[in-house]
């Protein structure tokens, strides 16, 4: 059977409902959604009233997690100082906008959610705020499939859609301790393990301003990343119009992040 | 001066102990620098005298360099010290007495001097941490997999992690493997392979069980404080 899992809608509704549309005309029926439904975007409650209505399991986001808890993003996730004040208005302006019984519901989400051997987190199963990157390091990369008892693991949060195949892993070792002078080596083989990122429906970062989703096919293991057009321009002008930064929209008829470079060359981590 | 480091943990308060092994120290060759690996405070005994011994070393003795470990992270946590956190994991395992009875092992005219104690030391290319990367009470152990191992040494981009929390001496070395990965995207399909760097994980012990490490010749000696029976080849005086 097929399943769609959707990521990062970040309150672009136009892109939502292309999304789910898309799925919908696919007749999948099953759909999962990794969080981040606000942030960024002109429509927080439209999008959090899409997701309800239609009944969908999310899990909580980083985003989702700093509107209810307080800003606790780590500043690490900004790549400069101007992303980061921007970020800031947007917590604010997402903060002023969303409606109690929306933060309720917000506030009520999964860090994670299960089926069988198939994990859904936002960001890795540390941490909604950890990115899952297409190149990190594979040991590392397995060791958060493995530890989280998951075969396949679907995640979002680095706005870039990718499937990662782990196989054919082996760590050989070799012991020595005060009770045995002998050395005892030994070979473990890894378990094949998958890492599927849904990409985002509402802030795409990967080069085209297409939403992007994923559709697994839970008897194959066949994972597909699917891309979907909306009318990108409906969006911008509704940020624009909100009084957000205007590069949020700049960002997103572009597909890819917006980042200042010289001026920001001390930026650090606060936290 | 080749490098010979003393690793100590686990003394929670046991002074005896303490002067056993700084007795050894003095004893054995070319020991440079001596770590203590947190733990040093413990349920068992008034702790002022070896906290005072450690910040005001003796004449003679090996000058430590102290971090916190996990016993210390209870304390500190109970007393303010760690924001809203209190000694939640100290009293999940071991009840509400056991955190009174930690509260009256310290006198506060020391806690600011623990507060101070850095998480850990990175020297060289090693780590050395109480527990791991990944938390203070990380209780890395030789059973633990060497899947998560190595993460913890690629968190620190490290290639030794020394740690403590399992009071345990083990030296495990990754020694090889590999891992392939296939990585699809919209722009297509690449293919990676990925090698085990060479790297350790150290369990340096507690209590009068503790560590010499050479760093020049990268070996570990284990050894108990006041014991003659494992000291041999060690160029002890």
């Amino acid at each position: 059977m097929n399943h769609a899992i959707i990521s990062c809608l970040h309150a672009n509704l136009p892109a939502a409902e292309a999304v789910l549309n898309d799925i919908d005309r696919q007749g999948i029926d099953t759909i999962t959604c990794l969080g981040d439904l606000v942030g960024y975007g002109p429509q927080p409650n439209e999008v959090v009233e899409l997701i309800r209505k239609r009944d969908i399991p999310t899990c909580q986001g980083c985003w989702d997690e700093d509107i209810i808890d307080g800003l606790n993003a780590c500043e690490c996730s900004y790549p400069s100082q101007l992303a980061e004040r921007r970020g800031h208005l947007a917590h604010q302006w997402t903060d002023d906008q969303l409606t109690d019984e929306n933060k309720s519901f917000l506030a009520s989400l999964p860090t994670s959610l299960r089926r069988d051997r198939l994990l859904f987190v936002h960001g890795s199963p540390n941490s909604q705020h950890e990115y899952l990157l297409p190149d990190m390091d594979a040991f590392a990369a397995l060791e958060r499939v493995e530890t989280a008892g998951a075969d396949i693991l679907f995640c979002g949060h680095t706005h870039q859609p990718y499937v990662r195949e782990l196989r054919d892993g082996s760590i050989r070792v070799r012991l020595q301790n005060a009770d045995h002078d002998c050395d005892q080596g030994e070979e473990l083989t890894l378990p094949m393990r998958k890492i599927v990122n849904a990409g985002s429906v509402g802030e795409p970062r990967h080069g085209s301003t297409n939403a992007t989703y994923v559709i697994h096919n839970d008897a194959t293991d066949e994972v597909e990343i699917k891309e979907v057009p909306y009318d990108v321009g409906r969006t911008c002008q509704a940020i624009v119009e909100a009084g957000l930064p205007k590069v949020f929209a700049w960002r997103l008829s572009h597909g890819f992040e917006f980042a200042e470079q010289a001026e920001d060359a001390s930026h650090v981590c606060e936290r | 001066m080749i490098e010979r480091w003393a690793l100590v943990s686990g003394l929670r308060g046991d002074l005896e102990t303490y002067d056993l092994i700084q007795r050894d120290l003095k004893k054995t060759r070319g020991v440079t620098a001596l770590f203590v690996l947190g733990d040093l405070v413990g349920p068992e005994r008034n702790c002022d005298a070896l906290l005072d011994r450690l910040k005001n070393p003796h004449r003679g003795d090996l000058k430590p360099d102290c971090i916190y470990g996990w016993w210390e992270e209870q304390l500190l946590a109970e007393r303010g010290f760690r924001g809203e956190r209190k000694a939640d994991a100290l009293r999940l395992s071991q009840g509400e007495d056991a955190v009174n009875v930690l509260l009256n092992t310290v006198n506060p005219s020391n806690l600011n001097w623990l507060a101070s104690l850095q998480f850990g030391f990175i020297e060289l290319d090693c780590a050395l941490i109480h527990g791991s990367s990944s938390d203070v009470g990380d209780n890395l152990t030789s059973e633990t997999s060497p899947l998560i191992l190595l993460d913890r040494l690629t968190r620190l981009n490290v290639n030794r992690l020394f740690t403590a929390r399992s009071t345990k001496q083990f030296h495990l070395e990754l020694t090889g493997g590999g891992i392939n990965s296939q990585v699809k995207d919209l722009n297509g399909k690449r293919e990676q392979q990925q090698e085990v760097p060479k790297r350790s994980v150290i369990g340096i012990g507690a209590g009068l069980n503790y560590t010499l490490y050479d760093v020049g010749s990268d070996k570990t000696h284990f050894l108990t404080a006041g014991s003659q029976t494992k000291t041999k080849g060690m160029g002890f005086a």
